[in-house]
């Protein structure tokens, strides 16, 4: 399976490959810093989350099913992002637009999830401002959605240009590997949200 | 991240097995979580331990760390990124539980 398709920069010297991997690496400086943003958003979160001002615990206010199926729906969307980036650099366009075009679908379904279950706290009586622990909440895992959002703008943004050129060019393959990584990236985070809000919240 | 030696870049098999074993593990924590009363330490130790398993699948079959080239940058700078994770979150969590015990004794923590 992997060696019938040639790698694109096997064909002649390195300089595309260069520039690629000096790209890629930048973009992993990036996604570092962002893993230290989230850590702090973490450890504010555990550090608030019993401050509940009298309010509603993480324990009635979550609904563990319905955050699970949104887990699933969004580990599906990290899987297709993974096999858009594989057929990007097998040059296989048409797979590589349909995976990109169902990461995309996946990604608006879990943020709709996400903003719906924000209106429901929030229409609750439970908004951002009604205590130290939702505070913390809104702020950790709205940051992740506006990570999604963008991240939703970003294939958008990436697709069109793919969708015009004929083929799919270098940079086209840089950039979607980005994205890849970035989409990827969120897919982590959600998990450990998942793992150390939901799940430890529920009990 | 960078692997032209593995080839997996352009490999679908990868994604595939990272994606199983990610599946699992959270499937495996949700039915811990709700079909067993655990107590409060091994809940968290259970959660920690599958959440710690989980990210470092995803790291090694979705984003491919540490399978690059010589040099190793990626997993040099992410392994100096996770130790500042653990000195961010870690000392946080010490500090302010030190503060609340210090600080309001008489309180049920």
């Amino acid at each position: 399976m992997k060696k019938s398709v040639p790698v694109a920069h096997e064909s002649y010297p390195d300089t595309h490959h260069d520039n690629y991997s000096r790209t890629t690496f930048g973009f992993w400086l990036y996604i570092m810093s962002d893993f230290i943003l989230f850590g702090a958003l973490f450890a504010a979160y555990i550090v608030l989350s019993k401050s509940t001002f009298g309010g509603p615990a993480a324990k009635t206010l979550f609904k563990l099913p319905y955050n699970f199926l949104q887990t699933c729906i969004f580990l599906v969307s990290a899987l297709t992002a993974g096999l858009g980036g594989a057929s990007a650099h097998r040059k296989d366009k048409n797979k590589t637009l349909l995976f990109f075009a169902a990461t995309f679908l996946l990604g608006v379904i879990f943020i709709g999830m996400q903003f719906n279950e924000f209106h429901r706290f929030s229409s609750g009586g439970n908004g951002w401002d009604q205590s130290a622990f939702l505070s913390a909440y809104f702020t950790l895992v709205g940051t992740h959605s506006i990570h999604v959002l963008f991240g939703l703008l970003w294939i958008i943004v990436l697709l069109l240009p793919v969708w015009n050129e004929t083929g799919i060019s270098h940079v086209s393959v840089r950039r979607l590997t980005c994205l890849r990584m970035f989409w990827q990236f969120l897919n982590i985070i959600w998990m450990l949200i998942f793992s150390f809000v939901y799940l430890m919240g529920a009990k | 991240m960078i692997d032209s030696h593995h080839g997996w870049n352009a490999s679908f098999k990868p994604q595939f097995i990272g994606f199983v074993i990610s599946f699992m593990l959270i499937v495996a924590a949700y039915r811990i979580v709700v079909h067993y009363e655990l107590t409060e330490g091994l809940l968290i130790a259970t959660i920690c331990i599958l959440g710690f398993l989980q990210a470092l699948a995803q790291l090694v079959f979705f984003l491919h760390l540490g399978l690059e080239s010589k040099p190793h940058w990626g997993l040099i700078t992410f392994l100096f990124t996770a130790l500042v994770a653990i000195i961010v979150i870690g000392g946080s969590l010490w500090i302010m539980n030190n503060l609340n015990y210090n600080l309001m004794p008489k309180m049920e923590h």
